[in-house]
This record gives C-alpha cells, sequence and structure tokens, in this order.
C-alpha cells in the first residue's frame, strides 16, 4: 500500500461516523440515479466525449457497481484502504490519460452537485440531519479530490521528470570517432545543470573509452552565462586532470565575447574554430594522418 | 598517528612506479615525498608514476604535495607522471580549485608508460 494511499485512508477514518452515515444512506439509494446523471454531464465536455467512445455502456456499469459496493462496505466497517486505492488509482489514470486539469476537477466535483438536491430531499424536515449529511459530503469529497488531484499531480510529475530525462539524454551524446578521440556536439540552451551533466558524461566516457583528445563542439549553443563558461573550464582542467586534452570548437561571436569580458583564463583553453579544424587538431595529437587517395 | 605505513615503490628499469593503496594522511604523504626522493637517484631513473587509481578524495595538501613532489623530482632529474585521477576526483578539485598545474597526467598506467616511450 502507499503512503498515498494509506494518508487519505486514515483522512476518510477520522470523518465523523454519524454524518458519513446520514451522507451514504442518501447516496447509496441515489447512486445509479446520480451516476447517470454525472455521465450525462461529463459527456458535454470533448475530452470525456472521447474517452466515452473507449469504455462500453457495460463496462462502466460494472465499475461504478463495484465502486458502489466498495463504498459501502467502507462505510459499514470503517476500513478505507481498498477505496483510498481506487481513489489513487483514479488519480494516476486521469494523468496518464492527459486529461486537462480543469475537466478532472469538474469529474470530481460534478457529483457533489447532483446529490445535493436528494440530501435536501432526504433530510428537509430536520436541519441537524441536513447539515450533518452536508458536512458528511463535504468531508468525503475534499479527501477524495484531495487525493486524486494529489496522485494526478504526481503521475504528471513522473510523467515531465521521464520525459527531461530522456530530452537530457539524446541532448549529450559523447562519440567515440577514433581510437582514443571522443566528440561531444552540444546543441540548444546549456544551464548549469546541463553543463553539470555534460562535464560527467564526458569525464565517464574519458575513463571508459580511455580517451586522451575531446572535442566538445559548442556550435550550436547560442549564448553562455558567466556560470556556465566557468564549468566549460572546468570540465577542461578535470579532463587535463585526467590526461585527456580537451580541445573546444565552434565559439560563436556572441560566447566568444562573453569569455572574454568574464575574464576567463584563456590559457586554459585549447580552441579552433570549427568542428573540421578541431578534429584535424586531435588527430594531429593523437598521431593519424589522413590522406585522400587519388581518385 | 602512531605509525605510518610506507607506500610501496617499484622500479621497472628506469621507471618508478608509485600505486597508491588508498586514501594518504599528511605524514604518509611527507614519507612518501622523502623516500621518492631518495630512490629517484638510485640507477640512471628517467621516469616516476604516481598511479592515483584507487585514490577516493584528494585535498588541497594532497594536491600542493603531488605539484611540489612533481618539481623536487624534477630537479633531481627524472619526469614524473601522475596517472588514472578518477572523474570523480577530478572533477572536485576542478571545483575546489586544486588543480596540478605544470604536472604532466595520464589516463591510467599503461597511457604513462607509452607517453613514456613515445614523448
Amino acid at each position: 500500500m502507499s503512503t498515498q494511499s494509506a494518508a487519505a485512508a486514515t483522512a476518510l477514518a477520522a470523518i465523523p461516523e454519524s454524518y458519513l452515515r446520514l451522507f451514504w444512506k442518501v447516496y447509496e439509494e441515489s447512486y445509479d440515479d446520480v451516476s447517470a446523471r454525472a455521465t450525462e454531464e461529463l459527456l458535454v465536455l470533448p475530452e470525456f466525449a472521447v474517452l466515452a467512445h473507449q469504455v462500453t455502456g457495460e463496462q462502466s456499469a460494472v465499475r461504478q457497481e463495484a465502486t458502489r459496493l466498495m463504498l459501502g462496505q467502507a462505510v459499514d466497517t470503517g476500513s478505507w484502504e481498498a477505496y483510498a486505492e481506487d481513489l489513487v488509482a483514479q488519480g494516476d489514470l486521469y494523468g496518464e490519460m492527459g486529461l486537462s486539469f480543469v475537466s478532472w476537477f469538474r469529474a470530481v466535483s460534478v457529483v457533489r452537485n447532483i446529490i445535493l438536491p436528494h440530501l435536501v430531499t432526504a433530510y428537509g424536515e430536520s436541519t441537524e440531519d441536513l447539515v450533518g449529511a452536508v458536512l458528511g459530503m463535504d468531508a468525503f469529497f475534499d479527501v477524495a479530490m484531495a487525493t486524486i488531484g494529489n496522485a494526478y499531480l504526481l503521475k504528471k510529475e513522473a510523467t515531465i521528470k521521464v520525459q527531461q530525462d530522456a530530452i537530457r539524454e539524446l541532448s549529450t551524446p559523447v562519440l567515440p570517432l577514433r581510437e582514443g578521440m571522443l566528440i561531444l556536439p552540444v546543441v540548444g540552451v546549456v544551464d548549469s545543470h546541463r553543463a553539470h551533466q555534460l562535464t560527467q558524461g564526458l569525464l565517464e566516457a574519458i575513463r571508459r573509452d580511455r580517451a586522451t583528445v575531446a572535442v566538445v563542439d559548442i556550435t550550436g549553443v547560442p549564448s553562455v552565462d558567466s556560470k556556465v563558461a566557468n564549468h566549460f573550464i572546468q570540465t577542461v582542467e578535470a579532463a587535463k586532470l585526467m590526461g585527456t586534452t580537451v580541445i573546444l570548437t565552434g565559439l560563436s561571436p556572441a560566447i566568444a565575447k562573453a569569455v572574454v569580458t568574464l575574464g576567463v583564463d584563456l590559457t586554459k583553453l585549447n580552441t579552433v574554430g570549427d568542428l573540421r579544424g578541431g578534429v584535424e587538431e586531435a588527430e594531429r595529437l593523437l598521431g593519424y594522418r589522413v590522406s585522400q587517395i587519388e581518385v | 598517528m602512531a605509525s605510518t605505513l610506507a607506500v610501496p615503490i617499484l622500479r621497472q628499469a628506469d621507471i618508478l612506479i608509485v600505486t597508491l593503496q588508498g586514501d594518504l594522511g599528511d605524514a604518509e604523504w611527507a614519507k612518501l615525498t622523502d623516500d621518492l626522493l631518495d630512490r629517484v637517484a638510485e640507477r640512471r631513473t628517467r621516469f616516476a608514476v604516481l598511479d592515483l587509481s584507487v585514490v577516493d578524495v584528494l585535498d588541497s595538501f594532497a594536491c600542493r604535495t603531488i605539484v611540489g613532489l612533481t618539481n623536487m623530482v624534477a630537479l633531481r632529474g627524472p619526469t614524473m607522471i601522475v596517472a588514472g585521477i578518477r572523474p570523480s576526483v577530478a572533477f572536485a578539485m576542478v571545483q575546489l580549485g586544486a588543480t596540478l598545474p605544470g604536472v604532466a597526467t595520464a589516463l591510467d598506467l599503461d597511457h604513462a608508460l607509452s607517453l613514456m616511450t613515445h614523448g
């Protein structure tokens, strides 16, 4: 059982039982009517209309009945674990489907508005009972919405994290070009986090491939700030400590300006204009001679 | 510290090889400096290799010692090469501003030996 659903179960169990029973009595009686009308209202939303096509009426009826039984059991026994897990699963599902925030909020809250008239009809005679039932309903839906919302957001965050990692990995390949030579083409904006990752990736690759020369090409980097410029310098120095020469190529005019304005010590940098020049220099350092055969 | 462990210094023809077996304390660095400076005078030593491949941490004292040791060894003739600094150690060092100015470095012992034979 996850900590998410455990927290929800505790919160649900904390709702005063008498309130909950007042609310559940009416909800149970009107359950099928409430479900039908909620479905009807939600189908107006385009996002749900699309979903409805994927689920048959029979399937959703089965699911509604299962939820009703689960809820009834929870109210009777006071143990909410199974229902709490179901709420978390719902939130996960909404997050996975990419449902918009507005829609999931609507999906959870629409039922509340439909039940209210039922409560008034049932308890109109007794203010005390009516207030109790409304309090029970509010407390119940607050916990349900918080739980589903939390699961929804966690799912979305997890999705974003996976995508970020994928983008980062795609954008920082370290390529072995020749025996002892690595190429690291850097494309796109480099922030401190990414600079750190680039450095780590390069140093690990140097170790793994026993590379003695690495060409870092930053043609695709539009600009750098002082932090990132320093990070590149640190990368060069760290590689040097490991016994590897780093050649930096493709510095744009903006970056060249920035590096000088920042007062970075250029003697530590081994720079060549473009990637081709950098590779040629690396080949020279490694003792390769590339020549064109006559055709 | 009651006693300082001696770091073994191996000889292969005209090359001295020092492989650190772990992180050294200040006293051990001092003893290694003395021992190595003594040994470089034996026979006709041309190179010394300091292999740091199993070292996890190099503090600023260790870095200064290595730079000093390199210069001292050079004054007595041989060239010293530092080999096998790990990626994490290298990065930690530059972040502390502890680089090894003027020290020749190599990926590992093998790379150091090939640098000696091929210049």
